[in-house]
């Protein structure tokens, strides 16, 4: 039977699977380039090492907080991509995770990738999460002037802005 | 009840503070406006020294995330493009991109390569200010600042031919650029582009061959290249550190897969690499602005775009003058986005200002924070 050629994309779903059958929820290709993978909260420094040491993901570009009010989570989006692997460079890998909204903990990945360090004190401000571990966990953005809960939670509304 | 005045936050630190290091003092710089834009870097001396800094931002702060869930999505363009008011196309594009994913809609060859046009003159602009303001000012070199700011002139005007407006175009809705090439609009840009690379070469003469300014950003502020992956930094930043990454070239958007052109690299990662790097970019913005003329084809402009985007999420970038501007949408089958994350390469080059800003001369500040093109209003969205 001949082997049909996976596609990086693939690849990169396999490997992770294969190494973290428990941990990945979910993994799937959303087009060429784009990849997502669902992933239980609590292997976040395990899946990130090896992401960063296996698989040449070496930087986040962003960390995206998503509030669902009506599934009462707060989505976290990592969006991990690589610079040393020239092969990969174009593909940018989102690792997705589920947090309670009542309570949303997770472990700091600022030790496996140092540049997630002011999206994690973004996130921190705007959705209330918290990075365990991170070095300096302060606001970043609205320090001095907005003295409430975190803005960008959806139950915080601006009614002068219109209807949402 | 409480009063204003209670609840009012507690006043920010002094702006020079004595330290429990006998030898050391906080100083803070900004958040005034020394050219620098509306940041604060607490820099902790000793002497001359730079003992350590913290970037304290967010002066510029508004929200723009949250604004962005309750406007629709066309309306939402001009408020997103205005953090990088110099580098409007870009803003604009990178927002618009994932639009179009979750839509479906592809825009039309030429109006690729018109927005791919409005993109290059916007990379020459944003690189003319950082040479004005950015290298320019901050090394004290005035010529160079009056220079580099009536070429860029030059070139606001043609864009204002273009799109109808001199800095914030709001010029690509989803769908397409919303007019073509006006009428001699192709001879003008030629023209422009013909004196702009005259102009190149006494730019060199004066200043990124002068002795004064090489001593001054040469060897300073480095950033090696394992330094610059590991803190995922973008832009010119990153290619003046050695990494060959640009998103034109790794994921080709717009026009530019069938355009020709280098990524210039440069080993050293010191200020000066990074102030070639942008030389080297006008040069090569130069060169696709003239392929592109030469092969734009004939046909529409644009495709007419839903106003609501269907549920799903869609992440598209583009290679912004201070680098990779990636934004991810979520789309809830209404006519406004559920979210909107931007990522933009100032917040990221953010995390170079603490690492690079350590044991350097006070003196040596303002060359290193000019060389990053760090652009507070963008980072702090």
């Amino acid at each position: 039977m001949a082997q049909v050629a996976l596609s990086r994309e693939e690849t990169t779903i396999n490997q992770l699977k294969t190494r973290f059958p428990e941990a990945i929820k979910e993994a799937k290709v959303d087009r060429a380039r784009r990849v997502t993978v669902e992933f239980d909260s609590a292997h976040l420094i395990e899946i990130a090492k090896f992401m960063r040491d296996e698989l040449g993901f070496d930087h986040v570009i962003g960390i995206a907080g998503v509030d669902y009010t009506t599934h009462k989570k707060i989505e976290l989006l990592y969006f991990t991509a690589s610079f040393s692997k020239p092969d990969i460079q174009d593909l940018i890998v989102i690792l997705k995770t589920e947090l309670p909204r009542d309570n949303p903990v997770i472990a700091s990945s600022v030790s496996i990738w140092e540049s997630a360090h002011f999206h994690e004190r973004e996130a921190f401000e705007m959705f209330g999460v918290k990075f365990e571990g991170h070095p300096d966990l302060r606001k970043l953005l609205t320090l001095d002037n907005w003295d409430g809960p975190p803005p960008m939670l959806k139950d915080i509304k601006f009614p002068e802005m219109g209807q949402r | 009840m409480t009063t204003p005045a209670e609840t009012k936050p507690p006043a920010p630190p002094i702006t020079v503070s004595k330290t429990a290091e006998p030898s050391t003092l906080d100083v803070s710089v900004g958040p005034q406006h020394p050219g620098s834009g509306h940041l604060r870097l607490l820099i902790r001396v000793d002497g001359d020294y730079i003992v350590s800094v913290d970037p304290d931002i967010g002066y510029v702060h508004r929200g723009c995330e949250k604004i962005a869930e309750y406007r629709n999505y066309v309306s939402n363009i001009p408020h997103l493009e205005r953090p990088c008011i110099i580098d409007a196309i870009h803003l604009n594009w990178g927002y618009v991109l994932p639009i179009e994913e979750l839509q479906g809609v592809v825009v039309p060859p030429r109006g690729q390569y018109i927005s791919t046009i409005a993109a290059e003159m916007n990379r020459i602009m944003s690189h003319l200010y950082w040479l004005a303001i950015n290298a320019g000012v901050f090394s004290g070199h005035t010529t160079i600042f009056m220079w580099a700011f009536g070429d860029r002139d030059l070139f606001i005007e043609l864009a204002e031919m273009l799109t109808g407006a001199r800095l914030t175009y709001s010029f690509l809705p989803p769908g397409g650029p919303r007019r073509d090439l006006p009428s001699g609009f192709e001879d003008k840009l030629t023209k422009l582009l013909d004196y702009f690379e005259r102009r190149l070469v006494e730019y060199d003469r004066i200043f990124f061959s002068n002795p004064l300014v090489i001593a001054r950003a040469k060897g300073i502020g480095v950033l090696k290249r394992e330094e610059a992956i590991k803190l995922g930094v973008a832009g010119p930043v990153l290619r003046g550190s050695g990494v060959k990454y640009d998103v034109r070239k790794a994921e080709p958007y717009g026009a530019y897969a069938d355009l020709d052109f280098e990524v210039p690299v440069y080993e050293e990662g010191d200020s000066y690499a990074r102030f070639l790097v942008r030389f080297d970019e006008m040069k090569q913005s130069i060169k696709i602005l003239r392929q592109a003329l030469q092969k734009i084809p004939k046909g529409p402009i644009a495709r007419k775009a839903p106003l609501v985007a269907p549920e799903g999420e869609a992440t598209g970038r583009v290679e912004s003058s201070r680098g990779e501007y990636a934004a991810m949408v979520i789309g809830d089958n209404s006519d406004k986005p559920y979210r909107v994350k931007i990522m933009n390469a100032s917040f990221r080059n953010l995390i170079a200002l603490p690492y690079l800003i350590r044991n350097v001369h006070v003196a040596d500040m303002p060359i290193i924070y000019g060389s990053l093109d760090y652009w507070p209003v963008e980072a702090d969205r």
